[in-house]
């Protein structure tokens, strides 16, 4: 490949990679704080939908942003009311929210298909959102590890017992990341409407939000790798795509695999050795203390 | 006497839930694989059903969008059918076995199927013959590109999909024997993002004009028109719009007085189950308008190209060789409407693998 082309690619996987990325690091803080979210494709959904909405009836993709990541936050509340007040299984929840984003933001945005937006302007080859995605990172990074507030919430995933004993609330902990990580998923989905494809269709997202959840463990629980994860993801559907534009002499079923044999391989790998790096109290219900 | 009046009552009451519903003339049901504000297939598709519904008194339109093609098109089509439609038109390839089922199972009710090969007594095919159609869309491309390089999205590759690329290949180099056809599958009829990064990764190749077999031409026109390439549109006219300035021209899908037919043969009893298929200038198929940016010389030798095939012209008469080098249709053989399926191979100056 030309170096033109290679930097083609490398920039489509780049934007391409945005929305993973935000995606990835809206669930990874909640997973610190020990809360599985197995609907962040419907989070994403929702803030698709809401987003391309909001931009199409105020004319400004900013604020169809803003509101895509009010409507994510709000979303992922509900799924933080349901799995730390009331305790419920959060796997199941999780899928239960999925279909509940997925039929929410087909029903919000069944009156916007096929309408013309104005999306987010281009900074150089670059939208605001691709821009911000590697700070953002590197904000969480900071969030988690060097306030007090991330090192609670870290706690809170680890053991909640002593996040209590300390005399700190778990649960309101959990609300906060669950509502920061809502938010940025709303983002996520929101750049794929208003910046990279400005359209809406049902169930546009296409599994990025499940590609997110295994990008969690791939890294390690730390927004830093987070970034290379989605860039390597981003990459691997840009990829593809433009080895089938260069004529590579495979067949273009497998060639549309690669994205998820990836995810395969990365499960497979690296969740296994990983393990041990996730937050150990994950997935688990906090139930108070004698 | 109580008992006989409120038996009678009873006897009455049943009677008259057991009358026929209102007068409507014909139920009609259909569904869609995607939205009907796509700019693309299904749209074509829901315009075609709306006029019907005018031109023929007494039409009860039900719809259904985002039918994915499994079994659960199968469950939407038999709750239409439970609510009396007689007439289901199944406007997706993938719609087809579901489609076929039901018509073995309710025999009183006729399919119409858009796209496939299957037929019943009570079901019948129906599909522009769009691979000769494509073949002035070639014309137009390989007038217009400078690069020498097109790009053609392809959704799902079928060979009646396949067969499209072919003939816009051979249209294209029939006036430009330099040019060459780069093709990017993306797997799915419908997938904004993935056409998107497509479109992008074509131009990044070279391509200069750009087109597409999937459902909505919406993502790839809009792609092609941020990076300043031109396109041409396919399914619905209605895309033209998205284009200002790139747009050369497309195909557009005119089903309304092919569904009037059937839904009037349905209602007179005259249903026959046929394998419908309409060229350019028998009315299924039409050329868009073309876009600003084209000259008058291409327009015209787009418009004799279209002629041509209307009155009849087949561009897969033989001898054709494939991207390989192998001769797939020899000299003196043709492939007919009927072969339309059968491709799984590309012809010579495409870029890519079909299978």
């Amino acid at each position: 490949m030309s170096t033109s082309l290679s930097v083609a690619v490398l920039m489509s996987s780049i934007r391409s990679g945005t929305s993973l990325l935000y995606a990835t690091l809206g669930e990874m803080v909640g997973q610190r704080a020990g809360i599985v979210n197995l609907g962040l494709e419907g989070n994403m959904l929702i803030g698709a939908a809401v987003g391309f909405a909001a931009t199409f009836l105020t004319g400004s993709p900013y604020l169809g942003v803003a509101a895509a990541a009010l409507a994510g936050m709000v979303g992922n509340l509900l799924f933080a009311y349901i799995v730390v007040e009331r305790r419920a299984n959060q796997l199941a929840a999780g899928l239960t929210l999925l279909f509940l984003g997925f039929g929410a933001s087909a029903l919000i945005g069944r009156p916007f298909i096929g309408v013309i937006i104005t999306g987010l302007p281009r900074f150089g080859d670059f939208d605001p959102l691709v821009w911000l995605a590697v700070p953002t990172a590197l904000l969480m990074g900071w969030l988690l590890f060097r306030t007090r507030w991330g090192l609670a919430l870290r706690a809170v995933g680890e053991d909640p017992a002593v996040v209590f004993a300390a005399g700190r609330r778990p649960d309101l902990l959990q609300y906060e990341a669950l509502a920061v990580g809502g938010l940025l998923g709303g983002i996520g989905g929101a750049h794929l409407s208003v910046a990279f494809t400005l359209s809406w269709d049902e169930g546009m997202t296409a599994g990025r939000g499940f590609i997110a959840i295994a990008l969690v463990i791939f890294a390690k629980w730390n927004p830093l790798w987070a970034v290379i994860g989605a860039l390597i993801f981003g990459g691997a559907e840009a990829l593809q795509l433009s080895l089938q534009a260069g004529g590579a002499d495979v067949s273009p079923f497998l060639m549309n695999m690669i994205p998820y044999l990836l995810t395969l391989i990365v499960l497979v790998f690296w969740g296994w050795n990983r393990r041990s790096a996730a937050p150990a109290a994950l997935g688990r219900s906090f139930f108070g203390v004698e | 006497m109580m008992r006989f009046w409120s038996l009678l009552s009873c006897y009455l009451m049943l009677l008259l839930t057991t009358l026929p519903a209102s007068a409507a003339a014909l139920t009609v049901g259909a569904i869609y694989v995607g939205s009907v504000n796509d700019y693309g297939y299904n749209q074509s598709m829901h315009d075609g059903l709306a006029t019907m519904k005018e031109a023929v008194p007494g039409v009860v339109l039900l719809e259904a969008e985002n039918v994915p093609e499994t079994a659960e098109a199968e469950r939407v089509m038999e709750g239409m059918i439970q609510q009396g439609a007689k007439l289901i038109f199944a406007t997706s390839f993938g719609h087809q076995q579901s489609a076929f089922n039901l018509a073995k199972k309710h025999s009183d009710v006729f399919f119409e199927h858009a796209g496939g090969w299957m037929i019943a007594g009570n079901f019948g095919n129906f599909f522009g013959a769009t691979q000769a159609a494509w073949y002035p869309m070639g014309v137009a491309a390989g007038k217009m590109t400078k690069s020498n390089t097109l790009g053609f999205v392809v959704g799902v590759p079928i060979g009646y999909v396949i067969g499209n690329v072919n003939a816009f290949a051979l249209g294209a180099r029939s006036v430009n024997s330099a040019v060459q056809v780069r093709v990017v599958v993306t797997g799915s009829w419908s997938d904004k993002a993935k056409e998107a990064t497509a479109a992008g990764a074509l131009i990044d190749q070279g391509a200069d004009v750009v087109t597409m077999h999937v459902d909505s031409p919406a993502t790839v026109i809009q792609a092609a028109e941020s990076r300043g390439v031109y396109s041409i549109g396919f399914q619905s006219l209605a895309a033209q719009k998205l284009a200002p300035k790139g747009w050369i021209t497309g195909l557009g899908f005119i089903w309304a007085p092919f569904m009037t037919r059937t839904a009037k043969s349905v209602i007179e009893g005259t249903f026959k189950p046929a394998m419908v298929r309409e060229g350019l200038g028998q009315g299924m198929l039409t050329i868009a308008p073309f876009g600003s940016a084209v000259p008058e010389p291409v327009k015209t030798l787009v418009v004799a190209a279209g002629d041509k095939v209307g009155g009849g012209y087949n561009p897969f008469i033989g001898p054709i060789t494939d991207n390989t080098g192998a001769v797939r249709i020899p000299a003196g053989e043709a492939w007919g409407g009927d072969k339309m399926g059968n491709f799984d191979w590309y012809v010579e100056g495409v870029i890519g693998k079909a299978k």
